[in-house]
């Protein structure tokens, strides 16, 4: 098996992001239980990182900074640069009615129905616009909870919807992680309504593009700087 | 509000701090700390002043947006702005699906040339280091290393899409993306020794010589 055998040869290609998306998802599926190799590929990244600073040295005009205070004040980029693709195509719209907002009107924003939505813990879907909705999974198959991370096509944006997940005191939260190279993120603190559906826009410091997985877990109360309770849900979010 | 320059004196991660607390003086200084490093390798990569400024510009705004979420013991600051910078310029790349030629850059003019402070007299002392040790390190790689290393680093090339460009068995070029960066860190490692050496007090000729 694959995941049992170290992957330190394909490493290197590994940390410098040049491996097939099959292959690196094998790496990064090994990764996660591996701290050797976990170790090696943190090493040979930060090698790898340092590669910026091969660019020949450039100055950009000096009216780009300028440029960077006016698109601050000028209503914190709501412009977007035109390097990059249109962001928030609607995530952004939906997020103000989390409190109130029913699973059913989320599934109707994203153009699929109730059907769809029975059938999401066996598929992954993708929107016209390249948004993904991506299926978790409970830790525990006796367990009723499901949910779907909805990722934006650029990565930028991202919201997280589940269902079947009993509030908790209020002395805990649910925790989401985004995993990278088997290293934890926190990318969200939630709780969940007595109907036991709770959502939440997803923050992380990279693109979710760049994440091989989430989990859930139960944490004090203001989230904890690593996973310490056990995993209530979670999957891949790339394809294996 | 303060003026920029009472920022100056503050280290990266407190910068940080103060961005997620939506100070705008704290964006510009981090600006004026790291617009070259991020600019020159967005240059780099999409070999094109204009989209290389408008990635600058999204890398800071991305700081600006998402400040709260940077946790220092993941990375530098600086590794940070390039893991952004460089994503992000890539990813350009291929939705133009048209790579820029990467012989447009010398890259066999990336060799060790200590900058004087007249070539460079805003980068920070440490942002110089690095990029001298980076480039020392990638001098004494083979020629065949340092181009595989280059086409996945800076055109974001897999290993099958650099075999056909060099028009090599994939073996060889992953045998030379692995010896390459495996080689990097091992020289890197050796330039860091050197600078810490040369650094002692002893050693005045060698820091009175860059001067």
């Amino acid at each position: 098996m694959f995941e049992d055998t170290h992957v330190l040869d394909v490493l290197p290609a590994y940390a410098l992001g040049s491996l097939e998306t099959e292959e690196a998802g094998r790496v990064e599926a090994h990764l996660l239980s591996c701290s050797i190799c976990r170790s090696e590929a943190d090493s040979l990244r930060a090698v790898a990182e340092e590669l910026a600073f091969a660019a020949p040295l450039a100055a950009p005009s000096p009216e780009l900074r300028g440029r960077l205070v006016q698109r601050v004040r000028s209503g914190r980029s709501q412009q977007p640069a035109a390097a990059l693709a249109p962001k928030r195509p609607f995530i952004e719209r939906l997020l103000p009615a989390w409190g109130v907002v029913s699973l059913f009107l989320i599934v109707a924003l994203v153009g699929f129905n109730f059907i769809l939505w029975q059938r999401l813990d066996q598929l992954e879907f993708t929107t016209a616009a390249g948004m993904r909705a991506v299926p978790l999974s409970p830790a525990d198959s006796a367990s009723p909870a499901t949910g779907f991370v909805l990722i934006s096509a650029d990565g930028e944006d991202g919201a997280l919807v589940v269902d079947g997940l009993a509030p908790l005191g209020e002395d805990r939260q649910y925790q989401l992680w985004l995993i990278r190279n088997g290293q934890r993120t926190s990318g969200a603190l939630f709780s969940t309504d007595e109907k036991n559906y709770g959502g939440t826009r997803i923050r992380a410091p990279l693109s979710l593009l760049e994440y091989s997985a989430v989990e859930i877990t139960i944490e004090p109360a203001g989230g904890s700087p690593e996973p310490t309770g056990a995993e209530v849900l979670g999957g891949p979010l790339r394809k294996p | 509000m303060k003026s920029t320059s009472d920022y100056t004196q503050y280290a990266d991660e407190h910068l940080i701090r103060l961005i997620a607390r939506s100070q705008e003086a704290a964006l510009v200084e981090l600006y004026d700390r790291y617009n070259r490093l991020v600019f020159s390798l967005a240059l780099s990569i999409v070999n094109d002043r204009a989209t290389a400024e408008e990635i600058t510009l999204d890398v800071f705004m991305r700081v600006w947006q998402k400040a709260d979420t940077y946790r220092a013991d993941q990375a530098r600051v600086s590794t940070w702005l390039t893991h952004i910078a460089r994503h992000h310029a890539i990813d350009i790349l291929r939705r133009r699906s048209v790579r820029p030629d990467h012989a447009a850059v010398n890259w066999e003019d990336v060799t060790f040339k200590p900058q004087s402070p007249e070539q460079d007299p805003q980068e920070v002392v440490e942002l110089s280091l690095r990029r001298e040790r980076v480039h020392a390190a990638l001098a004494r790689l083979p020629a065949d290393q340092k181009q595989a290393l280059i086409l996945a680093y800076f055109a974001g090339h897999t290993q099958s899409q650099i075999a056909e460009i060099l028009k090599q068995p994939l073996g060889t070029i992953k045998t030379r993306l692995r010896l390459a960066l495996q080689k990097l860190r091992q020289f890197l490692a050796e330039e860091q020794a050197s600078h810490e050496k040369s650094a002692e007090p002893h050693s005045a000729y060698n820091m009175t010589e860059e001067e």
